[in-house]
């Protein structure tokens, strides 16, 4: 049981950067952005290329890949979203979901469709009495705690979270007091794409890397986000964790493999029932 | 040749079919349907397994379509308490939930090794030779009648309804009218002929398993509305019958182009259709089709835009 509540705290730390992503890009621009799991494909072969194909050592080849990754969201942001910014929110979706079909599949012109991994040394479990934490898990456990804190700092004492938290309160005001959305808005890309892509490597590490993987982790994601309140970024975090665990517990009663179903149950169940979400408050839904 | 074209064709029909469930829901609702090919397997499985039980195939038919539309609807009710966008994520869970059970439960659906064996409409009364045209030309009837089912709907009372809700669903709350009951029709109708869809695909291959089934399968009918015009029917059937006949028959040129394998191929084809939806979304929003309008809306389209 301890086991499965830590198992359950890495799955959902996990899922807390895409799903902090997702719903920062959400707060500012006001869609869901369902090419968030091409980025994090797109992001884990991009590491892949510096770690592999250049041998650089994993966290280069991770700093580079979060950096090219952030180039890649903002040039998306550029010829995709930008010029569809005044259209209604299910224009941007649909054309969200176009970028993400576009991008798999540009990953699997050029790398194939066969799995890969990371060129990491196999390290043995550490054990903590009857606790058993891999190297893998430890890694997760880390940088998403590294990568929480920096968004935090962001987000709480500078300036740019202050524009950031002010556009997505209300834009036009923000507008009015001499904020630059577009600054914004490109800052918010950047971080989203930092936050994939080390997101990325760490589904990599965790399982394999392979074109369909971004993919499977879309619907977590989002009930990620929804549990949080999709408009409050922080507490997307909470969200994840919540269904991390929530997935780890199920496998008590499940098999492994409908983990999906349990996420998409929890959707299901919480937009009936507290759609505004476990730990978001209550805003205009309709 | 003639047999690739009569493959492609009944293939580019069936995804008409998609096509035209998809203009219903999206073009004229403006209700995101992202799990689309889930209800389209839904459709294929409940109509091959039903067959393989020995249910005439006509029969299956029908049930599935019933089967999907009742599923489709109840879907649809998940976000009964929330705006459209919800509806986007909800249907795209369900249907990748929908394939992980159908891919995992084998004492149901034999799981991946697929459902072998599904029997043809009519296929005791032709000629095995001549299974395919008796086929396509089955396939085309169907879509011939869906489309004057679907035209009909348009131009009806609730057609006008449907396509209010997509422009100003709170007006619509003001004259009395439920968005919900509209949201749950349109999410049965569709779901019905997403049904049929994937019921043909079945009797078409003969053979299913998870691994037909994909988000691709909705990036077409996607295609098909965007290129089309969203709400008018002529043109999802005139983009389905250029553009998807167009994409489609790529397949061919494996054997032409060297150093070209099927799956870089599929891989350039939907990088295509994804950067190609993208295009159009900004470049000609309305596609190339005219939504059929009423005459007060014709008269107020000039300040509406």
């Amino acid at each position: 049981m301890p086991q499965l509540l830590l198992n359950g705290v890495v799955t959902g730390l996990l899922l807390s950067l895409p799903a902090l992503a997702l719903s920062l890009s959400f707060g500012v621009l006001r869609f869901a952005n369902y090419a968030i799991g091409s980025y994090l494909t797109c992001g884990a072969y991009l590491v892949y290329l510096f770690n592999v194909m250049f041998g650089w050592p994993l966290w280069l080849a991770a700093t580079f890949g979060a950096f090219a990754l952030a180039a890649l969201v903002v040039a998306v942001d550029w010829l995709a979203y930008r010029p569809l910014r005044n259209r209604s929110g299910v224009t941007l979706l649909v054309a969200s979901m176009g970028v993400a079909i576009a991008l798999e599949n540009v990953v699997r012109l050029f790398a194939g469709n066969s799995p890969r991994s990371f060129d990491v040394p196999v390290a043995r479990p550490l054990r903590f009495g009857d606790l058993r934490l891999n190297y893998e898990q430890l890694t997760i456990l880390i940088t998403v705690l590294a990568a929480l804190a920096v968004v935090w700092i962001v987000f709480r004492l500078t300036r740019l979270g202050r524009a950031m938290r002010a556009v997505a309160d209300n834009p036009d005001l923000a507008a009015v007091r001499g904020i630059s959305r577009g600054r914004v808005v490109v800052s918010v890309w950047i971080i989203c794409g930092v936050l994939t892509a080390l997101a990325g490597v760490l589904v990599g590490l965790d399982t394999n890397i392979e074109p369909q993987m971004g993919w499977n982790y879309l619907l977590p994601v989002f009930t990620a986000a929804i549990l949080g309140g999709i408009a409050s970024p922080m507490a997307a975090v909470a969200g994840a964790l919540t269904l991390g665990i929530a997935e780890e517990l199920a496998t008590l009663v499940m098999p492994p493999h409908y983990r999906m179903i349990v996420a998409f149950l929890i959707m299901a169940t919480l937009l009936l029932v507290r759609p505004w979400g476990l730990f978001g408050t209550r805003w205009v839904t309709r | 040749m003639t047999v690739y074209l009569i493959a492609t064709l009944t293939l580019v029909a069936i995804t008409a079919l998609a096509g035209l469930a998809l203009n219903l829901q999206w073009g004229m609702g403006g209700l995101v349907n992202f799990g689309l090919f889930g209800f389209y397997m839904l459709g294929a499985y409940l109509c091959g397994l039903l067959t393989v039980q020995g249910v005439p195939p006509l029969v299956s038919l029908v049930a599935a379509m019933i089967g999907v539309a009742l599923l489709s609807a109840l879907v649809s009710l998940i976000s009964v308490r929330l705006s459209e966008d919800y509806l986007a994520i909800v249907t795209l869970g369900f249907a990748e939930c929908l394939r992980l059970f159908i891919s995992y439960e084998e004492w149901l659906t034999r799981g991946t090794f697929g459902v072998a064996g599904i029997e043809r409409p009519f296929q005791g009364l032709v000629p095995a030779q001549l299974s395919d045209t008796v086929f396509l030309a089955f396939t085309l009837t169907v879509m011939a009648l869906v489309y004057v089912a679907l035209q009909a709907l348009a131009g009806s009372p609730f057609g006008r309804l449907v396509r209010a809700t997509r422009d100003d669903p709170a007006v619509v709350e003001a004259l009395g009218k439920s968005v919900l009951t509209v949201r749950f029709k349109v999410f049965a109708v569709g779901g019905a002929i997403l049904g049929l869809a994937g019921g043909l695909h079945a009797f078409y291959y003969t053979y299913i398993d998870p691994t037909q089934f994909g988000p691709i399968i909705t990036a077409y009918a996607f295609m098909a509305v965007v290129i089309g015009g969203r709400g008018s029917n002529r043109g999802v059937l005139a983009s389905a019958f250029t553009l998807i006949l167009i994409l489609e028959g790529s397949r061919f040129l494996v054997d032409l182009v060297p150093h070209l394998g099927s799956s870089e191929l599929a891989a350039i084809r939907l990088i295509l259709v994804g950067g190609g939806l993208v295009l159009l979304l900004i470049v000609k929003p309305n596609g190339f089709g005219k939504e059929p309008r009423s005459a007060e809306a014709k008269i107020r389209s000039s300040d509406m835009s």
